[in-house]
């Protein structure tokens, strides 16, 4: 059965308003907001041969170790990152995930870094370790030299008894500038890595 | 000469006023020391945050490009620059070189300025863009519309004539003797 002309003039109706739709979809584009992707930033380690694996463990005096930091920026904008390496031991707190928080601890080096929305930036730590000591299982780090960087830390590490070493760890904040706020605010991501002062001690 | 003795008296009573200005030359020159070297660390941390705050001043200069469309590749990488020598002269204050970390807070200055310049400069004509291509869009959008119309319209009218004239050989006929033919 064949249509009707008032069923053709709604046809033509329709496509008429759809390619009206389509021509102007530019300008609509401009006004029209559609909710954005998650915006976040990443912060990643990786070892010396960019693998997760090859980040060391176990140290000693005077020799140089690196790993890789990088950051992804993927807020929307450029942003401008300060990452701040801090060395704990066992006791020491880390950045509190919960609240957000921080850790508390000073900073013994920093890398500030613009990344460009959907780009990846990498640096990177070179460390060592000197001026260690040990008394009654108890281990002094006197000193770490981070990218030539030689800061005084005199951190003590209890013998780790159940993981038969002396142990700290170096950890790194992500910490971005706000504009609104024109702060720097902690982003709530860090990454660690452990390292094992055992073999330290029979070298100095 | 000092004289150490067995008795109540230990320094000579011939010494005692050279002791004295001694003993005021050295606790005046640390007096005058001491406020001295925590005036210049307060200095050197102030030209910190001086060039701190040039970074922060020129990167929302460039923010503010890049959100008016500008391309900032070029700005970045001339700010990075600026803000890998801050975060080296932040490294060498906290250990104490401050010579380094003097150097290199100033060196900041200068980059930022022209950031800051350039980046305004680019924002100016990213904005002069948008507009111009906004109200080109709009021209473009309502003169594509109007002929889109205009075309459907014709067609539209092509259609309708074509469609009664194909119903015109099946309209029902009438015959005086009341027959009905097609």
């Amino acid at each position: 059965m064949g249509l009707k002309l008032s069923d053709y003039k709604l046809i033509f109706a329709t496509v008429a308003l759809i390619g009206v739709l389509l021509i102007a979809s530019p300008v609509l584009a401009e006004h029209l907001h559609f909710p954005n992707g998650e915006q976040y930033s990443e912060l990643y380690l990786l070892g010396p041969d960019q693998t997760p694996q090859s980040i060391p463990l176990n140290i000693a005096t005077g020799q140089n170790y690196t790993v890789n930091v990088g950051i992804g920026d993927h807020l929307g904008t450029s942003a401008y990152y300060v990452l701040y390496v801090k060395l704990r031991n066992e006791t020491n707190q880390l950045p509190n995930q919960t609240t957000g928080t921080p850790s508390s601890l000073p900073q013994l080096y920093e890398y500030s870094s613009l990344v460009q929305n959907g780009e990846n930036w990498t640096a990177p730590l070179t460390f060592s370790v000197s001026h260690i000591s040990i008394s009654d299982n108890r281990l002094v780090l006197g000193s770490i030299t981070i990218n030539n960087v030689e800061c005084n830390v005199c951190k003590i590490a209890e013998f780790d008894q159940q993981n038969d070493g002396y142990y700290y760890q170096l950890f790194i904040e992500l910490w971005a500038y706000n504009p609104i706020s024109q702060t720097f605010e902690y982003q709530n991501r860090f990454v660690y890595f452990w390292l094992n002062a055992t073999a330290a001690t029979s070298t100095t | 000469m000092l004289v150490i003795g067995r008795g109540k008296q230990l320094i000579s009573n011939r010494y005692k006023p050279v002791a004295f200005a001694l003993f005021i030359i050295v606790f005046g020159s640390c007096l005058y020391s001491c406020p001295y070297a925590l005036a210049q660390a307060d200095q050197n941390r102030s030209k910190l945050e001086t060039a701190n705050l040039a970074i922060e001043g020129a990167f929302n200069s460039v923010l503010d490009a890049e959100k008016a469309g500008a391309n900032v590749t070029n700005l970045l990488s001339q700010l990075n620059y600026a803000v890998n020598l801050m975060a080296q002269a932040e490294n060498a204050f906290r250990v104490g070189d401050n010579n380094t970390a003097v150097n290199d807070a100033d060196a900041v200055i200068p980059i930022t300025q022209k950031v800051t310049s350039s980046a305004q400069t680019l924002k100016q004509s990213a904005t002069v863009n948008s507009q111009n291509a906004f109200w080109y869009t709009i021209v473009f959008t309502f003169t594509a519309s109007l002929v889109f119309m205009l075309v459907v319209f014709l067609v539209w009218r092509w259609f309708k004539r074509r469609y009664i004239y194909g119903l015109l050989p099946a309209k029902p006929e009438v015959k005086n003797n009341g027959t009905e033919v097609i």
